[in-house]
């Protein structure tokens, strides 16, 4: 059991990581993706890989995926026919939500598409108050011709969210046993399951997503476990989800809602390896893609988990790694707005036509062609060679880009990765400066096809001193998968003033539930008691507040100590977020949370001998390359060529298959013994 | 070339530009997630801005477009009573009267902290919250509405004044809600002095200042080439204004644009002010003008003083749309959303196919006020959105605030923790959307059961008239407001016993085009889901 394999299935390529223990060989398969069953082109891609390294299927020790089946299904709105029952009353509340409209000012803007059209939405007699009593008992003979109903209107599967589901289940369990006598086999979703917490419409909104992803989540799992079994592998597969840790099958297909941000999460993960690898434990990370650029913030080597996060218009609450998403990348293209500024994105030329200088008829300047006028990116050919660039084409479109703008090609190739950078530090703002931390103080990682090109610009805008450049740039994410635990997060609402008598048992008692639901899924996913750890937190707030920030909270029994440092934990962080304390003032706890760990053995990369300062075996040839202002004649090298100890000083190019580091004046690049770069200024 | 441009070129001022919108954003979180009244923390009632030192919005974040009329009238209201060499580092103003103190009536409380870079005075951190207090009071005049305060210092130079911040909660309801939202307010107003010294000093204060203009000069650029767009001409329209505040009354609001090159005059006519709260200051009609003109006009200019420029609006001194001291104020808005329905109205005139039919036209307003058990005064408002209008190729979206508000609706189950009521019902009303070849959005229904004796006070328009359709389409519904059974009207809040229920039904939003050109699949959808109550083919 030698081979552990990553695989991060994107749109349009399929990367398979493979990763000897033994040896420490570290090998990456591209294929191109099979969107219309996206299993086809995993199993092809593994199985070619194995071949290509001469590996039997049966040594596979590991195999881990990232997936975009349930966004793709979420974007496409490919999920099943779902019917819904709620507290009557409120059959409509998924379609208002919170009642604002999706845009202030344009009167044409949609709302997210109602994942259940009204006629299937049904409310239910029941009634639930907010102290936990009932109000109205369920009526079950209603409930059963709800029921009814949703099987003649051939759903596939139904979501059950009442009010207080999160704080007295008793309806929610009534209904889930009378689904099953009605419509045995339906997929079915039920709140206090699938979200059991505070504010109804978000709690909704996750049940509906969650059910009418789960049939095609399902589907999906099924075909490729049966594919993968079929090629010979007999390791149980792992699915990433968004919270950054892997899960079996079988919890994916019934949580689906809870793999919506897979892909981007496992680059994060692979990043905080890389990190702690490199011997940085405070990131940034700057994960930029064709449209889209995502950043992440790890302090002590973690990312922080949110609760909530708006995907694709639906809320949705499940754990999740605080990733924020900003539409900018390589394909972003620059135009220039009725008031005469500089726009870049959120438009993309996408993969066909793709930038201008592909030459396959784009006409306006993206991200990627100011590169290819600016030279950072090679103005011949790029993608290692796989595509020709038509460099006449890519300064005629600059050059009617400038003329609008009464500025010069260059100024204006140099104003669209400026302003493509502005809409990154504005991103990298939300996820630092807004939650209390100082970019100053944190490295920046740069991964993604178009990172690493644009990392010193960044780095520049945002007074970071230090930049990690991973040795696979472009494919981190199926890397990421050999270095992630599996993981899952639990939570329970349980408000509760910490001062109150009674608030040592209502907290105990939400520790004591959610860890039984740890200890249940230790024991499905088979991890023993050695590979198991257990992280308490508590998301508190002042009474009255209704935002809650995260404590850390002790393991052990809940005494009156806990609740002072929880207290002093609370004070400390809101002092952090908001820069006061409102002193006197009740301390409530919202929600009571658990993060399981299954510690897993991960792939461990050696280390390379020190070979030097001397990088010049690596350089392969030179072009001028334009810095701030005026070309500079840059030697270029090829990352492959770069051994441990190397050190590239500035202005430098290097060239990789599956991105370009740019390293500008007054820059050097040191390779560490894991062949990542080490960006940072000369001395 | 303006001489903010000599010095900044446009990458600088989209960089500079991006940096603002990350601060007053930055604010904005800040404010809500710290406060602690639920007009705040969750129907997010609240503004927050950056101006520069001669008090042009630099830059607004984008919650509520009404409260630009408190950030067009506080600067102005602080430089009257104080000289530059009375603004020092560390004050904070504190505001809301709407005709001393720069808002647009008494619950938006404004905040305003003058930015220093070194010793230069650079500009201002402000923002607005409505603090939901004052219940239960008259609206013959002002004097009935609140407390008024003018600019006054709430801070000097960094020291707080006791006694006015305990006169101010002696005269509030709930003052543990009023000083815990204050301290959010300060907090976000520090972040945003904070972020804009750091800018000055990365970029320096002269770019940063030069970036400033020039993003004004960018908005009215812009403006101006959105109206040179329109053809040229006069456009008038005219529509019904009825409130429950005023039962029996219905007025008529009118207004003439006339379209001249790349600019703009509207004036409007209206009714004499009104002995209640329903009239608005010159200021709360400019933002209303403000809105509804960006949103034809081009919803991306960004919203600073730049985009007003071209604009000039008249409306009669002492009229319902301009009133002048001592006019009462409180239900500004519920006039404001007219004058937006007839600017947008008339702009439907010039721009066929670029204009929706007309939402539900109001703010719905239900006011709780009653005592806990321990003799402790509760206040809750809460707005409920109703249906959008249809748009010329898609239905309007029900269920939604438009226009000069955008709040959020407070969870159920945040509602029933804090306060004494049970929601029984909130949903969509059935066949109230305007018919059309595409539908107008449909009102909500929203039941109450009192849980303790209360009082409460519901508070709408389009009760007796509908909102108009547009190139066929029909109007929608009209609103109707209950309490235990009883159809309420007038301005007085009224007996809730523990038990009763209070209803509230708000207007759809107007329908276009032809209804007969609907599609049928639609058509039958419409008949499925309730949306229409029959088949109009």
């Amino acid at each position: 059991m030698a081979i552990r394999i990553g695989v991060d299935s994107g749109g349009t390529f399929t990367d398979v990581c493979l990763f000897d223990e033994e040896s420490g060989k570290l090998d990456i398969w591209k294929v191109s993706s099979t969107p219309d069953d996206p299993s086809r082109g995993i199993a092809a891609g593994v199985e070619e890989g194995l071949k290509e390294i001469g590996v039997e299927p049966s040594d596979v020790g590991f195999l881990g995926h990232g997936t975009t089946v349930a966004t793709n299904a979420l974007i496409e709105l490919n999920g099943v026919r779902t019917g819904l029952l709620v507290t009557k009353g409120f059959r409509d509340l998924l379609e208002i939500g919170r009642q604002k409209r999706p845009s202030l000012y344009d009167l044409f803007a949609e709302k997210p598409e109602v994942l259940v059209p009204r006629d299937i939405r049904i409310d239910v007699p029941e009634r639930i108050l907010a102290d936990g009593s009932v109000d109205l008992a369920l009526d079950e003979e209603s409930l059963r011709q709800s029921i009814r109903k949703l099987k003649e209107e051939d759903v596939k599967a139904i979501a059950v969210c009442y009010l207080y589901g999160f704080l007295n289940a008793q309806h929610e369990i009534q209904t889930m046993r009378i689904i099953e006598e009605e419509f045995p086999g339906v997929f079915l979703s039920v709140s206090h399951r699938v979200a059991p917490e505070f504010r109804e419409f978000e709690r909704l909104s996750t049940t509906v997503v969650n059910s009418y992803l789960g049939p095609v989540m399902k589907r999906y799992i099924e075909r490729l476990s049966q594919r993968l079994d079929d090629l010979g592998i007999r390791v149980t597969p792992q699915l990433t989800q968004s919270n950054g840790g892997v899960i079996g099958f079988e919890t994916a297909a019934s949580l689906p809602v809870r793999t919506v941000l897979s892909g981007p999460s496992t680059g994060v993960i692979a990043a905080q390896a890389i990190g702690r690898m490199a011997g940085f434990s405070n990131i940034i990370t700057f994960d930029v893609g064709g449209t889209s650029t995502d950043v992440a913030l790890l302090q002590n080597g973690v990312c922080a988990l949110t609760g909530e996060a708006i995907v694709h218009g639906h809320p949705i609450k499940a754990p999740m790694l605080d990733i924020h998403t900003v539409g900018a990348g390589g394909g972003s293209i620059a135009h220039v707005d009725t008031g005469g500024l500089l726009k870049v994105g959120p438009r993309s030329a996408g993969a066909n036509p793709g930038p201008v200088c592909y030459g396959l008829g784009s006409e306006e300047p993206c991200v990627t062609d100011a590169n290819i006028v600016l030279q950072t990116l090679n103005p011949v050919e790029i993608l290692g060679g796989r595509m020709k660039v038509d460099k006449d084409l890519t300064h005629a479109a600059m050059e009617r880009l400038a003329e609008k703008l009464n500025m010069s090609k260059m100024g204006t190739a140099e104003g669209i990765i400026s302003v493509m950078i502005a809409n990154v530090a504005k991103a990298v703002r939300v996820i630092s400066v807004q939650r209390g931390h100082d970019p100053r103080d944190y490295a920046l990682m740069a991964f993604g096809g178009a990172g690493p090109l644009h990392v010193a610009r960044l780095a520049k805008e945002l007074d970071i001193a230090k930049i990690i450049v991973p040795r696979t740039p472009g494919t981190l994410c199926a890397l990421g998968l050999l270095l992630t635990d599996l993981r899952a997060d639990f939570a329970v609402s349980r408000l509760v003033d910490i001062d109150a008598a009674g608030a040592p048992t209502a907290v105990e008692s939400g520790f004591t539930e959610i860890e039984a639901q740890a200890a249940d899924w230790f024991t499905r996913e088979g991890i023993g008691a050695d590979r198991q750890i257990l992280t308490r937190t508590a998301d508190m707030r002042y009474r009255g507040q209704n935002y809650e920030l995260s404590v850390p909270v002790h393991s052990g029994p809940i005494n009156s100590d806990t609740f002072k440092a929880l207290a002093e934990g609370f004070e400390a962080a809101h002092q952090q977020r908001f820069g006061f304390v409102a002193e006197g003032e009740t301390v409530q706890v919202v929600t009571v949370r658990v993060q399981a760990t299954g510690v897993v053995a991960k792939a461990e990369f050696k280390a390379e001998a020190d070979h030097g300062q001397d990088s010049s075996l690596a350089k392969t040839a030179e072009r001028d390359v334009w810095f701030d202002g005026g070309f500079l004649r840059s030697p270029i090298y090829e990352r492959a060529k770069l051994h441990a100890g190397n050190v590239v000083i500035g202005p430098a190019i290097i060239e990789q298959m599956d991105t370009t580091t740019v390293i500008p004046p007054g820059m050097k690049g040191s390779v560490d013994p894991y062949l990542n770069l080490i960006l940072e200024a000369v001395q | 070339m303006t001489a903010a441009e000599t010095i900044v070129d446009p990458i600088t001022v989209e960089v500079i530009g991006s940096a603002l919108t990350s601060i007053v954003d930055e604010m904005g979180e800040a404010l809500v997630r710290a406060s602690y009244s639920t007009n705040i923390k969750e129907r997010r009632d609240c503004s927050t801005a950056l101006f520069d030192a001669k008090g042009n919005t630099l830059c607004q974040a984008e919650h509520i477009p009404m409260h630009l009329g408190s950030f067009l009238g506080i600067i102005p209201a602080i430089r009257a009573r104080y000289g530059e060499e009375e603004i020092r580092p560390g004050d904070v103003f504190i505001g809301n009267d709407a005709y001393e103190g720069g808002a647009t009536h008494l619950p938006d409380i404004v905040l305003a902290e003058p930015i220093f870079a070194g010793s230069e005075f650079v500009g201002w951190a402000i923002n607005t919250a409505h603090h939901a207090d004052f219940a239960d009071r008259g609206d013959a005049h002002i004097y009935q509405e609140g407390i008024r305060i003018p600019p006054i210092k709430l801070y000097r130079e960094g020291v707080l004044q006791t006694d006015i911040q305990a006169m101010f909660l002696l005269n509030c309801q709930v003052p543990h809600e009023r000083i815990s939202d204050l301290r959010a307010q300060m907090s976000a107003n520090r972040l945003g002095v904070q972020r804009m010294q750091a800018l000055c000093e990365k970029y320096g204060t002269d770019r940063v200042l030069a970036a400033g203009d020039a993003l004004l000069d960018y908005a009215e650029r812009k403006m101006r080439y959105g109206i040179s767009q329109i053809p040229d001409g006069v456009y008038s329209f005219s529509d019904i204004f009825d409130s429950t505040q005023m039962p029996g009354l219905s007025m008529t609001f009118s207004v003439e644009i006339t379209v001249k090159g790349d600019e703009m005059t509207l004036v409007f006519d209206a009714p004499p002010q009104v002995r209640s709260a329903l009239n608005m200051i010159y200021t709360a009609l400019l933002a209303s003008v403000y809105f509804a003109v960006k949103s034809i006009v081009d919803p991306t200019i960004l919203p600073n003083a730049g985009l007003t420029r071209p604009l000039t609006v008249i409306a009669p001194k002492g009229s319902i749309l301009n009133c002048q001291h001592p006019a009462a104020v409180n239900g500004r808005i519920d006039a404001g959303q007219r004058v937006v329905d007839i600017v947008q109205g008339a702009l439907a005139k010039a721009l066929p196919g670029r204009v929706s039919a007309a939402g539900n036209g109001c703010v719905t307003g239900a006011l709780f006020m009653g005592e806990k058990s321990d003799g402790q005064i509760w206040v809750y408002l809460e707005t409920i959105g109703g249906g959008g209008g249809a748009r010329p190729s898609s239905d309007g979206l029900s269920g939604i605030h438009v226009s000069l508000t955008n709040t959020s609706n407070l969870p159920v189950e945040a509602l029933e923790i804090e306060y004494p009521l049970s929601l029984l019902a909130y949903e969509l009303v059935d066949g109230s959307g305007g018919e059309g070849e595409f539908r107008g959005g449909m009102g909500i229904r929203r039941v109450y059961r009192a849980e303790r004796d209360c009082r409460v006070g519901i508070f709408g328009a389009r009760v007796t008239s509908q909102p108009w359709g547009l190139d066929g389409g029909g109007p929608g519904a009209t609103a109707s407001h209950t309490v235990a059974g009883r159809d309420v009207q007038g301005a007085a809040m009224v007996v809730l016993k523990a038990g009763e229920i209070a209803e509230v039904i708000t207007p759809g939003g107007g329908g276009y085009g032809d209804p007969s050109h609907r599609r049928p699949d639609a058509a039958l959808r419409d008949v499925a889901e309730g949306r229409a109550k029959q088949i109009s083919i």
